[in-house]
């Protein structure tokens, strides 16, 4: 330890940092400490000056660990690393000390905010100082795709696959392809023909040389790692085993039942329907009521267990649209009609959405607002002498009245739920569910299309409501990410895994319970635990919850922490002093 | 009681006006910029909404179109081009004929061929009527005498009863008009006005129908058109007076002085009718300003009547003067012609009965807030 020989970097931020911290004292008082071989201050750290700053000190002065005090790890931790990798350092030789979104920038008190300043790098510093090397790993890629769904997603993702000539497993629980979107008529706002763009996917799928379809069957299990999963397939009760490097899951949207909403009589009253029975009337090519005739008055309900807190929080995301395209196709079958549309909000975001709602506005189409906690419409038969089928009372909020609409027919705009099994395939595949039971994506705003289990995609509205342009995005970014995987031929995996120590080993098993990756297995012969390194993603709850001490997580070992604490309390009592 | 979404009174509304209302999505830039707008009235914001669900009760109960001069303000605001400016012109037809029970209102200003068909039917009765005295004779009489003797043409007492019949029928009209204006707008509703009010509020209603206050505070660009409509008013108001009330020292044989009171009202009164008839003819013509954008077949006939009245009016008095008997004769009988269904047609039935609604509307306006704050008094009262 005697020979360690410590560089600490103190960055200005401009004035984010330097502004509230005394910069250049923290620097003089920081070298002070032992094993600091030099201190420095520099205006921008992460610039390529300062970059070069430190390779050319670690050259010049021998260092073998760095400290870099500045902003956030999250922001600039790979950065530094980069850069001690550059000056022929492992870049686990490294820590980084939060001094701007820790310290400068929620403090009033510059002269606490450098001290603390100075506690935070002390911490840094001590922990550096047992900082062991790590080496990158890899393993090699199963050219094979598992995707799990057969509507517009799963189709798209296969045949763009396929198309580079790999091999792909299209798991599908019914007996045709094609899911919500093969049951739609006209699409939004463009109102291109949603069968004349899936038939030809489909037949396409059908018949491609490397896709190799599974009808009416499921996912029975799962095991294995990025590059090397491999899957049990129930198919009408009979086992198929599978082998691939890759998972999509693309398993869609269930509509909303409305029948638990009783203030719209769905089930009851039959001339209300939901928008997907719409649709097939639509296609059908005729829209008549139960009784077979044209209907005078339709109305059309919006937020129908969506943005509801007692049905589903969110927007489902489609219904606007789809009630605006269904007002346009209504005016122009039965150009005589009236159209109400009785909404909440309407939300018209997208391309080509808000000239749709200012083109339908100009039809015979009348908007009338209602409140979803206080002011929900309600259908009832009308009576004889009302000359319509159904009445539809409501407070319509923008007039401040109460009113009644009448309807011959009327159309529930239903939402997207989670599919019925989303959870089950979920804990198979070894992701989970937000709050609103659609998939969690690894980064909801940077990375929208992985997960936190490596290998396993979610594409389409199994991961939220979607319409069909944003779920192929969704689906092309994802079949890129997997074509480049299989194209390199191995990928790198993390290294800051769990470790068993087999001597000190229990077999008490608390952290296979405890591992939210599936990553720790039981060696039945040692009777000790064994952590997948593949699968292990470093989170530590292993080795906090290991009752003997057995599993040490690697680059946050129990003696890292404690010494950076100890680091922070010994300037913490300085500060007292003063 | 809730009422029923009527999506056919759009259709109604349409041949009153504009049509592009739809187009409002109520963010209600309109009501914010509105000059004249307050807590108790959200025009035009409202009324926008209640023509586009075809509240029908609403919209007759509703006397905000009234309060609005159109200065424009709301429809350059508007980001959809919804128009509410001409909007609430449009509504001020509709609800013209909502008061009015004979229903004529509504054929004038919906099928145009009627309006003007109504006008020369009447002015040719008023011309056959002149025939039949037998004219002639009288003017070659007079001729030969060589001189304009005016109540030998045009007998005063004849004139005079003729004057009042016409302003008994008119006011008979307007008035019923506007108790039916009351019944839809206080009575069917209900609404519990305290009497003291009706008394209190009458000042307001003074005030308005003389000044035009309201108006002022509208006219955001340097008070030009309240100033020439105020001109106008007062001209009007002033020869309607001295025709109507005061014909027999109106229509005098003797030619005053020039700055007799008689001969002064007179040019005062011509002075404030062609001022301001011609700010709106230019106004109409070039469509400088939102308020002149569009103009419906009642505002061009509104103008271009009172016009022709105020130029033959012009005529008369100078060929008497001139001592052009014929000349003298004829142009009284074509102003009479004009005059008659101008005063007969626009002020019961069309553009002018504003003249009588706009300051009814302040003050059953007034009456509702009084209603209101009542309400909201017994309610703190039981609260407490």
């Amino acid at each position: 330890m005697e020979e360690t020989r410590i560089g600490v970097y103190v960055c200005w931020c401009g004035t984010n940092i330097a502004k509230m911290v005394d910069v250049e004292d923290v620097a003089k008082e920081v070298a002070k400490l032992p094993n600091v071989a030099i201190a420095k201050d520099y205006k921008y750290m992460c610039s390529d000056p300062g970059q070069d700053l430190i390779i050319q000190d670690i050259k010049e002065h021998k260092l073998d660990r760095i400290v870099v005090s500045a902003c956030s790890p999250r922001i600039h931790e790979l950065t530094f690393r980069k850069a001690l990798e550059n000056a022929g350092l492992n870049p686990y030789m490294f820590e980084m000390a939060n001094i701007r979104e820790h310290d400068s920038w929620v403090h009033t008190d510059r002269a606490e905010a450098t001290e603390k300043a100075k506690a935070l790098i002390s911490g840094a510093i001590n922990r550096v100082k047992w900082h062991e090397s790590l080496d990158k790993r890899s393993v090699d890629v199963h050219p094979a795709t598992l995707i799990i769904g057969g509507g517009i997603s799963g189709i798209s993702a296969a045949i763009e696959i396929a198309d580079s000539g790999k091999k792909v497993f299209l798991i599908e629980k019914t007996d045709a392809l094609g899911g919500t979107a093969a049951k739609l008529d006209l699409t939004f706002p463009y109102m291109y023909s949603a069968q004349q763009m899936i038939q030809p996917k489909i037949k396409k799928t059908n018949n491609h040389e490397n896709i190799e379809i599974l009808f009416n069957s499921e996912l029975k299990d799962l095991s294995g790692y990025i590059g090397n999963f491999e899957a049990e397939v129930n198919q009408n009760g009979k086992e198929i085993k599978i082998e691939f490097g890759n998972i999509i899951i693309a398993t869609g949207l269930k509509p909303f039942n409305p029948s638990v909403i009783d203030n719209y009589g769905y089930g009851k009253l039959p001339n209300v329907i939901t928008s997907l029975e719409f649709e097939e009337m639509l296609k059908s090519g005729n829209i008549l009521t139960k009784e077979g005739r044209e209907p005078d008055n339709i109305a059309i309900i919006h937020c129908v267990g969506s943005r509801n807190q007692d049905f589903h929080e969110y927007c489902s995301r489609n219904c606007c649209m789809t009630a605006l395209k269904f007002s346009n196709q209504i005016s122009s079958a039965l150009p005589n009609s009236n159209i109400y549309q009785a909404y909440a909000d309407m939300r018209a975001f997208g391309k080509g959405c808000e000239e749709l709602y200012t083109k339908t506005s100009r039809k015979n189409v009348i908007f009338l607002m209602f409140d979803q906690k206080n002011g929900m419409p309600t259908v009832k038969k009308a009576g004889p002498k009302d000359k319509c089928e159904m009445l539809i009372e409501m407070d319509e909020k923008l007039s401040g009245e109460n009113v009644e609409v009448p309807a011959d027919m009327v159309i529930l705009m239903v939402g997207v739920e989670k599919q019925e099994k989303a959870k089950e395939v979920g804990q198979t595949v070894g992701i989970s569910l937000c709050g609103n039971s659609f998939y969690i994506e690894k980064h909801p705003k940077l990375d929208p299309v992985a997960t936190t289990t490596d290998g396993v995609y979610v594409v389409g509205s199994c991961q939220s409501p979607k319409d069909i342009p944003d779920s192929i995005s969704q689906v092309n970014a994802a079949a890129a990410r997997i074509l480049a995987t299989i194209n390199k031929g191995s990928v790198t995996v993390e290294v800051t895994t769990a470790e068993v120590n087999e001597d000190m080993c229990c077999g008490c098993q608390t952290c296979i319970s405890v591992c939210p990756y599936t990553a720790i297995s039981f060696d039945e012969e040692k009777k000790v635990s064994i952590v997948n390194e593949v699968l292990c993603k470093g989170c530590g709850t292993c080795g906090s919850a290991c009752p003997t001490g057995a599993i040490k997580s690697k680059h946050f070992t129990d003696q890292q922490i404690l010494s950076q604490i100890e680091g922070l309390m010994f300037k913490s009592f300085e500060l007292q002093e003063v | 009681m809730s009422q029923r979404v009527n999506l056919d009174l759009k259709q109604d509304l349409i041949q009153f006006g504009v049509e592009d209302w739809n187009e409002c999505f109520h963010c209600g830039n309109c009501t914010a910029t509105c000059p004249l707008t307050n807590d108790g009235s959200l025009f035009p914001r409202k009324a926008i909404r209640q023509a586009q669900m075809g509240l029908k009760d609403s919209l007759s109960a509703n006397v905000d179109p009234w309060l609005c001069y159109y200065c424009g303000d709301c429809t350059e605001s508007c980001p959809r081009d919804a128009n509410p400016g001409e909007l609430m012109m449009s509504l001020r037809r509709y609800l013209t004929s909502v008061y009015d029970w004979t229903g004529l209102s509504k054929l004038f200003y919906t099928k145009h061929w009627f309006e003007i068909i109504a006008v020369f039917v009447l002015a040719i009765v008023v011309g056959l009527l002149f025939s039949v005295f037998n004219p002639n004779q009288i003017v070659y009489e007079l001729n030969a005498q060589g001189g304009v003797q005016i109540n030998k043409m045009f007998p005063i007492h004849y004139v005079h009863l003729g004057d009042i019949i016409m302003a008994i029928i008119v006011a008979f009209l307007l008035i019923s008009n506007i108790f039916n204006m009351w019944y839809k707008t206080i009575l069917k509703l209900k609404v519990k006005v305290p009497f003291i009010a009706y008394i209190t509020s009458i000042f307001s209603l003074i005030f308005h129908f003389g000044t035009q206050a309201k108006f002022s505070k509208c006219d955001t660009k340097g008070k030009r058109y309240w100033g020439s409509h105020f001109l106008l008013m007062t001209g009007y108001t002033i020869m309607f007076i001295l025709v109507v009330a005061f014909l027999p020292n109106f229509q005098t044989e003797k030619i005053h002085e020039w700055y007799h009171p008689q001969r002064i009202l007179g040019y005062y009164a011509t002075f404030g009718l062609l001022f301001g008839l011609i700010v709106m003819f230019i106004g109409r013509f070039r469509k400088s300003s939102e308020k002149f954008k569009f103009s419906h077949l009642s505002d061009w006939l509104f103008i271009i009547m009172l016009f022709l009245t105020t130029l033959t009016g012009i005529l008369v008095h100078f060929f008497r003067i001139g001592g052009m008997v014929d000349a003298t004769y004829w142009s009284y009988v074509i102003h009479l012609a004009i005059l008659v269904p101008m005063i007969c047609i626009e002020v019961p039935f069309s553009k002018w009965s504003h003249l009588a609604y706009r300051p009814f509307a302040i003050y059953f306006d007034a009456l509702k807030k009084a209603a209101l704050a009542k309400q909201y008094k017994s309610k703190l009262a039981t609260a407490a």
